[in-house]
């Protein structure tokens, strides 16, 4: 069975900036239904098979669950950022006298904050997921996905640990467990997903990261010998090798999102026999990244021109140097200023953000689609939290 | 409305079941019939909702409302049609087919929880955190204080010089003088701290109080002033605050509200300005206090040291000059400055046997002593 994304640029668009004005316009409150509509847009373009999916979430619940969130986290982050501080300030040391293990610890202290949160943030991300698996729905049927953050939390925080300790050489085997664990508890209707495949099998994915490693190193060494033996060819071509591996590993790292994205799918079975094909190609999301890119920084520039433009038409106003010309400057440059960042990133959205997931959902396949017929309807699942964790640490970035 | 195909879905399975729609004879309803259905549903067109922001007009999506466990009060089945005529007949005769609808008592549930929000993030903002920060400041070893601030001093250098290496004036004639200043103020009281008192190379009239006992004034403010009274007025002024560890308190309660409100507002575009102004305005509030309570320590000060209070309330006057524009009282983070001038006019004009700080020749110094 094909999957067809449907979603077009103009009335994404429309919706984004509608809904982004929204929500400046109520001071941010609006953000909550703003992601939902634009879910709703998405959700409903996804086409498997003539059935298109459905996003049930609402505005409501997400801004119920953001106050509970609230709640939790105002204690929580306000303290424990207070006493990091203090603790940081008591390791703090003479800046003239200090020796390097005193100022290590001090920028430690600082970054503690970050790891402080970071349960959280991990958290966040497995109810965000599960809120967006319970409130998807095709066929009628309820996709779901089993309680299970706090574990999810231990597993990503030893394996982003070992993955760390080995200079990022155990990646596919944190990359492979972190997502068996979270499409094992998944479920659509009845039917069980499974995650099959073996994380080894990631290392493919990995070797442009790997190749640009190995680039670096040996352009390393050869500029260290180069300052050794005092030849200037050399130190050139070490300097030319650390530029080419640089930019490699970056293609290198989205190859392997895009890539281990289409291994771990492949390897998927949902119920006993139901199994996907996916096919996304590295080229066209680093093509989608370089020329949606570009053409959005060219309209950002524009828009922010506009309102420079506009703001220039208040000069003549200012000669008479009174509080109040100034003041009307002041608001219609914010104003201005926020309105282009709503374009912005609107266009963002329908240039970078739709083209790629379109992609994904285009070559992915469903195979023995005629079991599907057989799946039975799942619970409601009322206890979420509708990712009000994920709101208010803001994890989960566009959509 | 004519008899027109369509695809529903029960609900139940995930299987896809091909019927037949058309309006009942009384008109109130939709009849659904298919081979694959086990009786005919009727749909009352009262009860009918449509799926909202879909990315199609080629196709509408019918559900019902219903109080059901659904996230919203929704039938979890599925009437989808496909058939232009039959679409466009729906948006013309049914307007309520968009409407969102809540499940009951869901006003309350946000009454409830948003007061519950806003107790926990105002008692943490104006109450615990401000409470932690004075203990917290009042515990902290005098030491790691000193070099707190030695390290904001440097950061402030950096900002003011825009990273075009040393600030500091080193004139040592108008060292002497600023030593001299700070001696005469605080010899004949009990001093907590060992302040140590500096100029910065910058135009800007200003000083600042950093923890520790580090006072910075800056060439502006000493050019700006007539009199070395109205210099020594702001040291008083910036004196106060070290003794009140108000640079110490404002540091720790900043870091522990910061994250709390950008973690409120959002990363919406624009939040963290939001955000920011939301800091200033709570900052405003904070040390309107700790202003008046460093001018009332100032006039004290100067009174205890026998220097006339008039040359301070001249620097509010001038200060009042400088501001062009009228900022108002609740975004300022000083008092009204007329206010202060009078305070202190009033507080000078009581005073007796005050005798001069600097002579006129240290003075010259002291102005001269960036050169």
């Amino acid at each position: 069975m094909d999957i067809r994304y449907t979603g077009e640029k103009g009335p994404l668009f429309g919706l984004a900036l509608k809904t982004g004005l929204l929500t400046i316009v109520t001071l941010g409150i609006y953000r909550f239904w703003q992601k939902t509509r634009i879910r709703k847009y998405i959700w409903s373009s996804v086409d498997a098979g003539g059935d298109t999916f459905e996003y049930t979430g609402t505005g409501i619940e997400k801004f119920l669950g953001f106050l509970v969130a609230i709640v939790f986290l105002a204690i929580y982050v306000g303290i424990i950022q207070m006493v990091l501080f203090y603790a940081g300030l008591n390791i703090m040391v003479d800046p003239e006298t200090a020796t390097t293990q005193e100022a290590i610890a001090q920028v430690a202290a600082i970054y503690i904050t970050f790891f402080a949160v970071l349960p959280f943030i991990l958290y966040a991300m497995y109810r965000a997921r599960r809120y967006k698996m319970a409130r998807t729905r095709w066929r009628g049927i309820r996709f779901g996905m089993e309680k299970g953050a706090w574990g999810y939390v231990l597993r990503a925080i030893g394996y982003g640990l070992l993955a760390a300790i080995t200079l990022g050489i155990l990646l596919p085997l944190q990359t492979f467990k972190l997502e068996k664990y979270m499409a094992d508890r998944s479920y659509y209707g009845s039917a069980r997903f499974t995650q099959e495949g073996k994380w080894s099998d990631l290392y493919k994915a990995m070797t442009h990261i790997l190749i640009a490693i190995g680039i670096v190193v040996v352009s390393a060494i050869a500029m260290a010998g180069a300052a050794a033996s005092e030849t200037v060819g050399l130190a050139v071509l070490g300097g030319i090798g650390i530029f080419v591996g640089y930019i490699w590993f970056f293609f290198g790292s989205v190859h392997y999102s895009v890539q281990s994205f289409g291994y771990l799918s492949r390897n998927k079975v949902l119920g006993d026999e139901i199994r996907f094909d996916a096919q996304p190609r590295t080229g066209f999301v680093i093509k989608t990244y370089i020329l949606g890119g570009l053409l959005l920084s060219l309209l950002a520039s524009v828009a922010f021109g506009i309102v420079g433009a506009l703001a220039t038409g208040f000069i003549p106003l200012m000669q008479d140097g009174s509080g109040v010309a100034i003041a009307m400057f002041g608001v219609v440059m914010a104003i201005g200023y926020i309105v282009a960042l709503v374009v912005v990133q609107a266009l963002s959205m329908i240039l970078i953000t739709q083209p790629i997931l379109g992609h994904y959902v285009e070559t992915l396949k469903i195979r023995n689609a005629g079991a599907l017929n057989r799946i039975a309807q799942r619970e409601a699942e009322t206890g979420v939290d509708a990712e009000g964790f994920a709101d208010a640490l803001d994890v989960g970035g566009a959509i | 409305m004519q008899k027109t195909e369509a695809q529903f879905f029960d609900g139940l399975t995930a299987g896809r079941h091909d019927v037949h729609v058309a309006l009942s004879d009384d008109r109130q309803a939709m009849i659904i019939t298919g081979d694959t259905l086990p009786e005919p549903l009727r749909w009352t067109l009262m009860d009918l909702r449509a799926l909202s922001d879909t990315g199609h007009t080629d196709r509408l999506t019918l559900t019902r409302h219903a109080e059901t466990d659904d996230e919203a009060p929704r039938d979890p089945a599925r009437l989808v049609l496909l058939d232009p005529e039959l679409i466009a007949w729906m948006h013309r005769t049914r307007p309520g087919l968009f409407r969102a609808d809540m499940h009951k008592g869901t006003w309350r549930k946000i009454g409830i929880y948003t007061g519950g929000a806003v107790a926990a993030a105002g008692l943490m903002l104006f109450v615990i955190l401000p409470a932690m920060a004075n203990t917290l400041a009042q515990i902290i070893p005098i030491e790691r204080e000193i070099a707190f601030g030695k390290v904001v001093v440097r950061q402030m250098e950096r900002v003011l010089g825009s990273g075009s290496g040393s600030l500091r004036c080193t004139d040592p004639a108008g060292i002497a003088a600023l030593d001299k200043m700070v001696t005469r103020l605080t010899e004949t009281r009990e001093m907590q701290y060992q302040i140590s008192s500096q100029v910065f190379d910058h135009g800007m009239v200003n000083a600042f109080a950093a923890p520790g006992g580090q006072v910075v004034v800056l060439r502006g403010l000493l050019e700006a002033a007539e009199s070395p009274e109205e210099v020594a007025g702001v040291l008083a002024h910036e004196i106060g605050h070290v003794e009140s560890r108000d640079a110490t308190r404002h540091a720790l309660r900043t870091a522990g509200s910061a994250g709390l409100l950008t973690m409120i507002i959002g990363d919406f575009s624009g939040g963290a300005a939001i955000a920011l102004v939301g800091e200033k305005l709570m900052t405003a509030a904070y040390s309107r206090e700790a202003e008046a309570a460093a001018d009332l320590f100032a006039l004290d000060m100067l009174q205890q040291a026998d220097v006339s209070a008039d040359g301070f309330a001249r620097f509010f006057d001038e200060l009042d000059d400088l501001q062009g524009i009228e900022i108002p009282a609740y975004l300022s983070t000083h008092p009204i400055t007329a206010d202060r001038a009078d305070q202190a006019r009033d507080f000078a004009r009581e005073q007796s046997g005050t005798r001069p700080i600097l002579s006129d020749a240290e003075w010259r110094a002291l102005q001269n002593i960036c050169r």
